[in-house]
């Protein structure tokens, strides 16, 4: 929602009928400054709809010192603005460039727990702003941005189509039919794993929240899962390949790793070159090593993840 | 928690009272890129009720092709349904909750069900539960070929037809405090049935089996937030339990996948009684702060640690005709029992500063580290029994996987105008890991390898007025080590955005990727290359007062070349992947002629996706949707879908199926 730049002519009838109907005393207020109420003056409504809104809370709380300048407190000192109302004489932090409007959001959101990732958020490298998702203003008493699975991705693919175009492949996670959203895998305020991916448990990928079947420790542990993730294997996304499988079969998946090369150390790419067994590939029967290795994501039982 | 569902959607039905009229919006089938984000139940008056409740009927006209297929990727069925209910309670007196948010989706025999609810009240509690029931089903053949099934073998080797209910609450108290206090609670449980392998060393089986999990997580901290710093702390655990039966009734022969003897003898099972035992637990601490710690540094830290561990009780008694290749011993009965156990102790951590020296410069300095020593250790027993007397054998074995990854970043971030803003950045990721079993047996032996790579980083963003957004990025990195084969190596991956704003009514977006990867080592030769343009707009003349469109369009391609030696006779062999995809997507809307102030709207699009090489595939998925206001709080919709799969060179997998739809929103 935009903020409506009113004639001066409407800002001084609506600031005499403010002080008609409730002269209240001129609080002490930090040079510059006019306090909410002088906002409200011309901007009701949208006064009105922030009262509900968790941004009302610097207002009341000393502690960001910004007290009665709920308003103030993201737009700045807005005397010049009164004296002289136009959009350019307010700071609007929607309008701002992106380190800048988050300079203005991190003067209070800094030291909580959801910018703990912050540094290794790509969404902060790549300079997308709180604002981007965040609507200050928009959703009035409600959360400040959006909640429903849907209503999340569709703001999540506004930028990110390339993401989006992979979820309408036959083999993907429920994102398009509403039941799962970005975040339910993805931290946008950054992460400690790699793509933001959000944590399960402490230290572990949370891939494991809904599959915690998958999660071990096994006794046998297949290297690929644990060192690079379920993507070793997997396009979360989406893929035209049963099982959302990186490869047209199964066997390619494996054998690309599990490729018979003798004297794999002295290539430090060596994990897992080494077959398990000779097999015949020309017969069907060998082709899909996950009928018979089956505990493909680590096995409890045997070292050669058949059970 | 279904009767919790009911409560929460017929509680507000019951007391609705005729209020000021909100049009009833257009809910797409699928969220398509452009689309402006729909608040959540927007609180538009001090009502204290507001949003939707859809009741519906849906009908699928019957699967044209593979019903498994159908089932593994849509699975939507026939029946009455709560297609979704969006709403706010508010209490204007504010005695138990401010506000109360539900959401609901997909209930009524649908594969994916969810309820949501939030609940708060200012500065005393923020409650949420979070419940999904999902299907989780797929019966996609294992094999690449189609006639196997005429020789005898089974197509579908691993499938399973199960249900995932995963469960989230969380409480957090006083918030807005400085001093926040919270217990969380999280489970996912899944069961049911599938078809899975026995094997044996000359043969495999395919038989029934029965599956059961559960993780729970409890969780309980406090967030101390002041104007300088913040920290939180916070324990939890988990508790881990997992059991699966695989069976085979006695008294019938199971000839397996082999289709030969086995030195003159046919190798069979006539009988199988298996079961997992396992059980897990965890504790994780969590540490976190935050600090200005003057106005031009900024700090950041995380600690990190769990140490997961499980213990395992496997007994399996099979009978047939079977055998032990290694000892070319035939026997008849075979009981194996396993006791095992294994922990993982996992430590991560990372801690960083951001520094800004002066106005338009920013410089970011972090470490980060993941370390997980994993051990495991297993005792078995074998008796092999035949005509002639039993065969014990015991084992011990001792496993290992060890990975300490570490990354070091420096990134610079100048704004030379606030128009224009540049980063450049270095990082340097190393580690070790190895994975072993001992005793050694067969090839496999102790691996181990080491990681180290070099990764420059430069990016760019330009937005020269709110009209026009220009961004890319670009990641160069050259290793000398790297765990697998087809690790990331020496790769440059690249990044661009556009976003245009040509009017008012007419928005369009780019989005370009690409990623290169070469590993040149011999005996690798690795050759990657995928990238994906796509494009989108949305036009919306006369602010969408009459109609709307949002389209949007996107290409991929993959390539993908590495060579392997053939197990069998060690002759050098080459994957080749190839895919190249078209995906597209729209959504059109249009305000029909209006009486009474309702207007009635219809929405028509979905998308398609055809692709080529290794395997090509094509997916349609249009649809199309009327909605017809009725009354100021009541609208009649009405939906057509339609599902078409199609496989090149796998054609039995192929469905197609109609769906209809019809119900009536309920809204304020």
């Amino acid at each position: 929602m935009r903020l409506v730049a009113p004639t001066p002519a409407l800002f001084l009838l609506a600031l005499g009928a403010t002080a008609q109907t409730a002269p209240v005393p001129a609080p002490t207020l930090p040079p510059g400054y006019v306090g909410s109420e002088g906002c409200q003056a011309c901007h009701q409504e949208l006064y009105d709809a922030f009262q509900k809104t968790p941004h009302n809370a610097p207002a009341a709380d000393k502690k960001y010192g910004f007290t009665g300048l709920a308003c103030e407190s993201c737009h700045g000192p807005a005397q010049k603005h009164v004296d002289s109302p136009s959009a350019d004489t307010i700071r609007n932090p929607a309008k701002l460039a992106a380190p800048a409007a988050d300079k203005v959001c991190l003067t209070c959101h800094l030291n909580q727990h959801t910018q703990v990732g912050r540094l290794e958020s790509s969404h902060m490298k790549d300079q997308v702003s709180c604002t981007s998702c965040h609507k200050v203003h928009a959703n009035g008493g409600h959360d400040l941005v959006v909640r429903k699975a849907s209503a999340i991705n569709a703001q999540c693919t506004s930028c990110h189509l390339n993401v989006w175009a992979q979820f309408q492949r036959p083999s993907h996670h429920k994102l398009p039919e509403g039941a799962m959203s970005c975040v339910d895998c993805h931290n946008p305020h950054g992460s400690i794993r790699p793509a933001m991916l959000q944590s399960f448990a402490g230290t572990e990928p949370g891939c494991f929240t809904c599959h915690g079947d998958k999660r071990g420790p096994f006794t046998f542990e297949h290297a690929a899962v644990k060192f690079e993730g379920c993507g070793s294997c997997h396009e979360p996304h989406g893929s035209a390949n049963p099982r959302m499988l990186i490869r047209q079969e199964v066997r390619f998946v494996c054998l690309e790793c599990h490729a018979n090369f003798p004297n794999p150390p002295a290539t430090n790419s060596a994990l897992g070159v080494v077959p398990p067994a000779f097999h015949d590939l020309n017969s069907p029967r060998f082709q899909n090593c996950t009928v018979c290795h089956q505990k493909v994501h680590g096995s409890y039982v045997d070292r050669n993840l058949l059970r | 928690m279904k009767s919790l569902l009911v409560i929460a959607v017929t509680l507000p039905l019951i007391a609705q009272q005729p209020v000021a009229p909100t049009p009833a919006a257009p809910t797409p089938a699928a969220p398509t890129p452009a689309a402006p984000a729909p608040a959540s139940a927007p609180a538009t008056s001090d009502e204290w009720f507001s949003g939707y409740i859809d009741l519906g009927y849906r009908w699928q006209t019957g699967v044209g092709g593979s019903l498994d297929t159908y089932r593994s990727f849509v699975d939507l069925g026939s029946g009455p349904k709560l297609v979704g209910a969006d709403f706010t309670i508010t209490d204007p007196k504010h005695r138990l909750f401010d506000e109360l948010g539900v959401r609901a989706f997909g209930w009524g025999d649908d594969p994916n069900e969810s309820l949501h609810i939030d609940v708060k009240k200012s500065k005393l509690y923020d409650f949420n539960a979070d419940y999904r029931d999902i299907a989780y089903f797929n019966y996609l053949p294992s094999y690449a070929d189609p006639l196997l099934s005429t020789t005898g073998v089974a197509l579908n080797e691993q499938s399973f037809d199960t249900r995932r209910h995963l469960a989230s609450f969380n409480l957090d108290l006083l918030p807005g405090n400085w001093l926040v206090p919270y217990v969380s609670y999280d489970r996912d449980s899944g069961s049911g049935t599938g078809e899975t392998t026995f094997v044996n060393d000359a043969n495999e089986f395919a038989v029934p089996n029965t599956m059961s999990d559960r993780t729970s997580l409890f969780r309980g901290g406090v967030r101390i937030e002041l104007k300088r710093f913040h920290a939180t702390l916070e324990e939890g655990g988990t508790k881990f339990r997992n059991s699966q039966d695989v069976y085979q009734t006695s008294g019938s022969t199971n000839l397996g996948n082999a289709t030969n003897t086995f030195l003159g003898q046919t190798i069979d099972l006539t009988g199988l009684a298996a079961s997992y035992g396992i059980n897990g637990s965890s504790n994780y601490t969590k540490g976190l702060f935050t600090a200005n710690a003057t106005s031009w540094l900024d700090l950041y830290g995380q600690f990190l640690f769990s140490q997961p561990s499980t213990n395992v009780y496997y007994n399996q008694l099979a009978t047939g005709n079977l055998v032990l290749e290694s000892q070319l011993l035939f026997y008849s009965s075979q009981q194996f029992v396993l006791s095992a156990a294994s922990q993982s102790p996992h430590t991560s951590g990372s801690f960083g500063a951001e520094i800004r020296p002066l106005r338009n410069v920013r410089i970011i300095q972090s470490w980060l580290t993941d370390r997980m020593h994993e051990n495991g250790n297993a005792n078995s027993n074998e008796t092999l029994g035949n005509l002639y007397g039993a065969t014990q054998m015991a084992a011990m074995l001792a496993s290992s996987l060890v990975t300490n990854y570490n990354q070091e970043e420096i990134d610079v971030f100048f704004d030379p105008t606030s128009k224009l803003m540049l980063h450049g950045g270095y990082r340097y990721v190393w580690g070790n890991a190895n994975d072993a079993v001992l005793p050694v047996a067969g090839l496999a032996s102790a691996d181990q390898g080491s990681l180290s790579r070099n990764v420059g980083i430069a990016g760019i963003t330009f937005h020269p007025s709110q009209k026009l957004l220009v961004s890319g990025n670009v990641e160069a990195a050259s290793s000398s080590g790297a765990y697998f084969r087809t690790s990331l190596y020496n790769y440059q991956k690249w990044r661009a955005q556009a976003r245009y704003q040509v009017n008012p009514s007419l928005s369009l977006a780019a989005d370009f990727a690409l990623l290169n990867n070469q590993n040149p080592l011999p005996g690798v030769k690795y050759d990657y290359l995928a990238s994906q343009e796509s494009l989108s707009l949305l036009w919306a003349p006369k602010g969408g007062k009459n109609w709307n469109f949002q389209g949007s369009y996107s290409r991929s391609t993959v390539y993908s070349d590495i060579s392997y030696l053939d197990p069998e006779f060690l002759t050098p062999e080459q994957s080749l992947y190839r895919d190249n995809a078209h995906t597209a997507s729209a959504l059109f809307t249009a305000n029909l002629p209006h009486y009474d102030g309702l207007t009635p709207t219809i929405s028509a699009g979905g998308s398609l996706f055809i692709s080529s090489g290794s395997r090509p595939t094509s997916y349609y998925q249009p649809f199309a949707k009327l909605v017809v206001p009725v009354h100021r709080n009541l609208a009649w919709f009405s939906e057509w879908s339609y599902y078409g799969y199609g496989e090149a060179f796998y054609l039995y997998e192929g469905f197609r199926t109609h769906l209809v739809m019809t119900g009536l929103r309920f809204s304020r």
